[in-house]
Parts: structure tokens; C-alpha cells; sequence
């Protein structure tokens, strides 16, 4: 397995070979002019009803991250699925306490999940801390870590939270101000 | 086999080893042990005593006394006493014999008050951290004089 590269994707960063007569152009040039056209909106369109999430559960809210995955709660209906693997996921759901132990991990798994994705920030141990916000062991602020778009708060949020946090993530997503993408 | 003859049996047989035995009722049973001994007395109470069952190894920080208590409950599955075996450690080398040798399943709990509390257990199989990072290894966060916590609340909160 190797460690996937951190990409970015600006102007400045490439340099165009001028020939003269030619106009040439670069790959992110290409990007950049999508994401400023039309054709983003449709993308964004496809994008924000395949949110495939990562079953990766990590506290007490994972129980109810995988509640809202199974059969009675039809998220499908949405677009929304859990994958079993980073590798197949759009979207990585925090459900739980962060530990020391454990953030290197998460941040493999992350490095993982290929872009475009976007991170939720599920129950009030991944939003401050929770009942565990004075721990010796839990690390603090997750949102400097991980680019969250949405927090759902709640010890823990019912599904119906989760699905209500998904549908604002789309809402974001369609108005492209969600922070999985740069603009 | 009822709670006197157990403690009778354990003071017998060990009586400069164990200390303050006394039975709370007809099911719950506690004594001090000299450190030195922990480990055979735990094999005598297996071999003769009929307690097969090891339930837990926890620490206590008795900050004021300067000591660290090893704290061992042990159980059977043939009668129904439960004895709270302790050990007095002094704070500044907190080191006892392990146990692992008589109950196999002493290995992770052992570990956990290794990393929570700092008390070496001797010839431990391996003793590593469990539950926490490696680099928390000396911070020993459940002792009383642990200063590691964070100062404030998370940002967020503000
Ligand atoms: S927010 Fe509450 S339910 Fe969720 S992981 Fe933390 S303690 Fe458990």
C-alpha cells in the first residue's frame, strides 16, 4: 500500500510552455475553467447524490451511524451508502471520541478515501470533546485536523440527525460552498 | 469452603506475608499482602483454595500516604468468595512480581495499570502500553499528581 500524495491543484504551481503562435494549457487550467462554468453544477449535481459514506465507527455514535446505514432508514433514497472502504468512499462520518491512539489512524484512513470528499463531524465528542473534553487521552479540535463541513451535535444524534446533516451537506455541495473542493 | 476457613487457611500458611485479613461477609474477603509475595500467595490461593477466577488488577494512588496499592480481586467458580488481595508499593519504585505466570489473563490488565499507574510488573511476558499511545508511556495520567489535562475546553465551545 502506498501513501497516497497530498495533491493541490493551483495556477502557480505549473508552468505553461509559451510556443509562440500556440495557446497551450494544463490540465488544472482545464479544471479551473470547469469549476468556474456551468459543467460544475452538473457535476456537483452527480456528486451530491452519490455520498457514499465510510462504516467506520468509532464511539458510542458509530452505533447510531450504522443504525442509520441499515435497511429502516432507506437512506439509499438519498444516494447515500456505506462502503466498507476508504477506497470507495466520498465521505468520511467522525462518530465518536478522537484519541490520541487513534487520529493517526484516522488520518490514514482519510489519506486514503480519493477526492473529491468531505468529512462529517457526528455528536458532540468529535465537535468539542463531549463528556471526554477534559480527557488526558482525546485530542481537541478536530476541525484544524480535518476539513469538517458539517457538524451534527447530539450525545448521540439519532439517525434522523444524521440524515438531516447529510441533506445540508448536500444543500452545500449543490451551492458549492462545502469545503471538500477549492473554488 | 466458607469465608474463615479461606482466611484461615491463607494466614496458616502465609502469616508474615498477609495482613489485615478480614471477611466483610459470607461472600466478599480482603487482606493486605507483603509485595515480595503476591506471586506465590496467588498460586497457593489457585492450588489449594480453589480460586481459578482472576477478575481484575487495578491501582490506587494514595497520594498522602506516598504509596500505590496493587490491587488483585480474585474469584472462584467453586464457592462464592471473592477476595480483594492488596499491596502496598512505595510511590517512588512501584515494582511488583506479575502474576501472569499463575493467571494467564492478568497479561492486559497488568499492562493497563502498567501504562495508567507506572507500577512494573517484573517479569512480565510484555509490558507495553495497552490502551495508550507510546508516547504517553511516564505521563502515568491516573495517578493524583497528574497535571497532563487540558487547561481549557476545546475552541469550539467559545
Ligand atoms: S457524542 Fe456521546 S454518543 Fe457520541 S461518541 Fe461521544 S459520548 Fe458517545
Amino acid at each position: 500500500m502506498g501513501e497516497v500524495k497530498e495533491k493541490k491543484t493551483s495556477k502557480s504551481d505549473e508552468i505553461s510552455e509559451e510556443i509562440p503562435g500556440v495557446i497551450t494549457t494544463t490540465t488544472s487550467a482545464i479544471h479551473n475553467l470547469i469549476k468556474k462554468s456551468k459543467a460544475q453544477d452538473i457535476i456537483n449535481w452527480g456528486r451530491k447524490n452519490s455520498l457514499w459514506f465510510m462504516t467506520q465507527p468509532m464511539g458510542c455514535c458509530g452505533v447510531e451511524m450504522i443504525a442509520t446505514g441499515c435497511a429502516h432508514y432507506d437512506t439509499d433514497r438519498f444516494g447515500i451508502i456505506p462502503r466498507n472502504s476508504p477506497r470507495q468512499a466520498d465521505v468520511m462520518i467522525i462518530s465518536g471520541y478522537v484519541t490520541k491512539k487513534y487520529l493517526p489512524a484516522l488520518k490514514r484512513l482519510w489519506e486514503q478515501m480519493p477526492a473529491p470528499k468531505w468529512v462529517i463531524s457526528m455528536g458532540d465528542c468529535s465537535i468539542s470533546g463531549g463528556p471526554f473534553y477534559e480527557s488526558y487521552s482525546t485530542v481537541q479540535n478536530i476541525d484544524e485536523i480535518f476539513p469538517i463541513d458539517v457538524y451534527i451535535p447530539g450525545c448521540p444524534p439519532r439517525p434522523e440527525a444524521l440524515l438531516q446533516g447529510f441533506v445540508e451537506l448536500q444543500e452545500k455541495i449543490k451551492a458549492k460552498k462545502d469545503r471538500g473542493t477549492e473554488y | 469452603m466458607d469465608v474463615t476457613e479461606i482466611l484461615k487457611s491463607l494466614t496458616g500458611k502465609f502469616p508474615e506475608a498477609i495482613s489485615e485479613a478480614t471477611a466483610d461477609s459470607e461472600i466478599r474477603a480482603r487482606a493486605y499482602v507483603d509485595k515480595e509475595k503476591a506471586k506465590e500467595v496467588c498460586q497457593y490461593l489457585k492450588d489449594a483454595l480453589q480460586f481459578d477466577h482472576l477478575c481484575s488488577v487495578c491501582g490506587v494512588d494514595y497520594i498522602k500516604r506516598n504509596e500505590l496499592e496493587v490491587v488483585y480481586h480474585i474469584a472462584s467458580y467453586d464457592h462464592p468468595v471473592v477476595l480483594m488481595l492488596k499491596a502496598r508499593l512505595p510511590r517512588d519504585s512501584p515494582e511488583v512480581e506479575s502474576i501472569v505466570s499463575v493467571y494467564w489473563n492478568a497479561n492486559w490488565y497488568e499492562r493497563e495499570t502498567y501504562e495508567l499507574f507506572g507500577i512494573l510488573f517484573k517479569n512480565h511476558p510484555n509490558l507495553k502500553p495497552l490502551v495508550l499511545p507510546e508516547d504517553m508511556l511516564g505521563e502515568w495520567p491516573l495517578r493524583k499528581d497528574y497535571e497532563g489535562f487540558p487547561n481549557k475546553t476545546a475552541r469550539n465551545l467559545v
